[in-house]
């Protein structure tokens, strides 16, 4: 052991070393954000909660009930209900994603031909009911407003 | 590579050799047979320094490990038998769940298999975004293990460091395919989506940056002596060690071993690019260790090796409409690529008979995805064989002969996740 051992590990130099990069943040610019109070808005294409996306101006819903979105889906959790409306039509009775079995992958995005559902930037949806998990229509296409993202661009 | 000239790897101590390693554990066998009083003590399955489910049953011999009953299968979801009822396109989200910490490559590996399989081709772009993608998983796999594998030795605070610069990377993955940790971003034939607006800038920007960063950790960690003791000359584990309990990936490599599957069996677009395998020759903690730092340095170049050569054209491949997926662009406007999407969500992909074994190489060693297909839509068996299974089944050889305290580091040390070996 030569003398510079010696002084390095009689002055703790790894420490000094250590504590001068832990010093250096003291400094520097800070990475981290007050979550509740800030958020960091997600990317455009973030999968979070889907919605059903209607036509802004009759209001009607996009989807007819192709179950294309309920077939793809990898662990079956979009339950759909259609009936013969009154002009002949195929017409939506209930549309339900059960988000305990979701697993926000978005092939249901993916696969819709219609850009009927999208997956929005929610991501907040905690609750201590197990019940507010199970979407239905109405909650869907409440969600809208949380989508931020144009459609039908891939 | 400005970064590898940094590396100050001048041991503080003459490290054991193998022949003093083999004797270690000769001696320990002989313990086991001199039927002395062991006391078991049993780590896990719920301790944080298993990384884990995981739970080891050791017998000590005073602080001597001589036997390990190692205890896996708490994570058991039957992956493997789900994919036998789900057509080949809505399997791969679940290959996601296997190696949660870098999904994509697991997506990739199964992609590969399932491509070859069905003998269809992938674009050049789409091969190129696979290579970025499987890097990026590289680094972020990497910064988690060294992150966690330093708070191993007691070390809190780097732990954080660490996480602050994979958010860089989640960060990428959560702008290029909308999830940060499940990224369910391959397809059959290409990859979901192609690169968004500034995503090329913004990746090229946090690559040029990295490597200084990992310049940074070296300084607080290759000369911290704790850190030294407690990894260099511990945990010797053979290159025949290796081979024989079928250990891959960077522990391979920190034996000598140039073992690299994206060097001896190219894919995606690993061909052309230009990169080292890192290998190191002493095979214990601290050259797994090494050998991981400069694979960091190498993905960063490989990284910004394909943005520069990033071909144009298409991300998924359009020529073999009974096997992939349509743009969802043409699904809108065009009346056959919405049949198309039709008949692969209802139907499923057409596939010929046979079996395929594609092996890739993820950050933690070589995943295979062997497939049996009998004609149909929907794979007849899958088995996947994952790195850290293997891993695993080697800890009672790998803790063999070793001090009860350094084996929450060399067991960090080969990267389990376990995730990946339960299935
Ligand atoms: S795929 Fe689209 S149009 Fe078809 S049922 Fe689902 S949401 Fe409706
Ligand atoms: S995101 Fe995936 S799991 Fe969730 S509803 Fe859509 S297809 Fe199903």
């Amino acid at each position: 052991m030569g003398l510079k051992d010696i002084l390095k590990s009689s002055t703790f130099y790894e420490i000094l070393q250590g504590m001068s990069v832990t010093g250096s943040y003291f400094v520097g610019e800070k990475v981290t954000v007050e979550y509740p109070k800030e958020q960091i808005p997600p990317f455009e294409r973030f999968r979070g909660v889907q919605c059903l996306i209607s036509d802004p101006e009759t209001g009607e819903l996009n989807c007819d009930a192709c179950h294309i979105c309920a077939t793809i889906c990898p662990s079956n959790c979009i339950f759909i209900e259609s009936s013969e409306g009154p002009d002949g039509a195929k017409q939506l009775d209930s549309f339900v994603i059960d988000l305990t079995r979701c697993i926000f992958c978005g092939f249901c995005e993916e696969a819709c031909p219609r850009a009927a559902i999208a997956m929005t930037s929610a991501f907040e949806f905690c609750t201590y009911n197990k019940n507010d998990l199970i979407l239905t229509k109405d909650w869907l296409v409440e969600n809208q407003k949380n989508l931020h993202k144009e459609l039908r661009k891939r | 590579m400005a970064g590898h000239e940094s590396h100050p790897t001048a041991p503080p101590k003459p490290r054991a050799t193998p022949e003093e390693m083999r004797e270690r554990k000769r001696l320990s066998r002989q313990r086991v047979s001199d039927d002395s009083e062991f006391i078991t003590v049993s780590m896990g399955p719920q301790h944080p320094s298993t990384h884990g489910v995981y739970q080891a049953v050791v017998d000590l011999d005073g602080e001597i490990v001589v036997n390990t009953r190692p205890n896996i299968g708490n994570l058991h979801r039957g992956v493997e038998k789900l994919a036998e009822v789900k057509s080949y396109h809505r399997f791969l989200p679940l290959t996601d769940r296997l190696d949660y910490i870098s999904s994509f490559a697991m997506n990739h590996a199964y992609a590969e298999a399932v491509e070859k399989l069905m003998d269809i081709e992938v674009p050049r772009r789409a091969r190129y975004i696979r290579t970025i993608g499987d890097e990026l998983c590289r680094l972020s796999n990497h910064l988690l293990w060294l992150g966690v594998h330093v708070m191993d030795f007691g070390a809190q605070t780097f732990f954080l460091i660490c996480f602050r610069d994979r958010e860089y990377v989640m960060d990428l993955w959560e702008m290029l395919c909308g999830a940060r940790l499940t990224h369910s971003y391959a397809r059959i034939g290409g990859v979901a989506a192609d690169l968004p607006d500034g995503w090329v800038e913004k990746c090229r920007a946090a690559m040029e940056f990295m490597p200084r960063r990992l310049a940074e950790y070296q300084r607080l960690v290759e000369k911290n002596r704790i850190f030294l003791k407690r990894t260099v000359g511990i945990g010797i584990f053979t290159r025949e060690d290796c081979v024989a309990w079928r250990v891959t990936g960077p522990s391979l490599r920190a034996t000598g071993m140039e073992r690299d599957l994206r060097k001896t069996e190219p894919y995606a677009a690993y061909d052309e690019v230009d990169f080292d395998v890192a290998v190191e020759y002493d095979a214990d903690v601290y050259s797994r260790y090494l050998v991981r730092m400069k694979e960091m340095y190498e993905s960063c170049r490989i990284i910004l090796q394909c943005l520069d050569q990033l071909p144009e054209g298409d991300y998924i491949n359009q020529d073999a409409p009974s096997q992939t997926f349509p743009r969802k662009k043409q699904v809108m406007r065009d009346s056959a690529a919405m049949v198309q999407d039709f008949m692969q969500t209802f139907r499923g992909p057409k596939v010929p008979k046979g079996e395929v074994y594609k092996a890739i190489e993820v950050p933690k060693g070589e995943m295979g995805v062997y497939i049996v297909s009998d004609g149909s839509s929907i794979p007849q068996r899958l088995h996947l064989v994952t790195p850290t299974f293997y891993h695993c089944q080697a800890t009672p050889a790998l803790f063999e002969g070793e001090m009860i305290s350094d084996v929450v580091g060399i067991f960090g040390s080969v990267d389990i996740v376990l995730g990946d070996s339960d299935r």
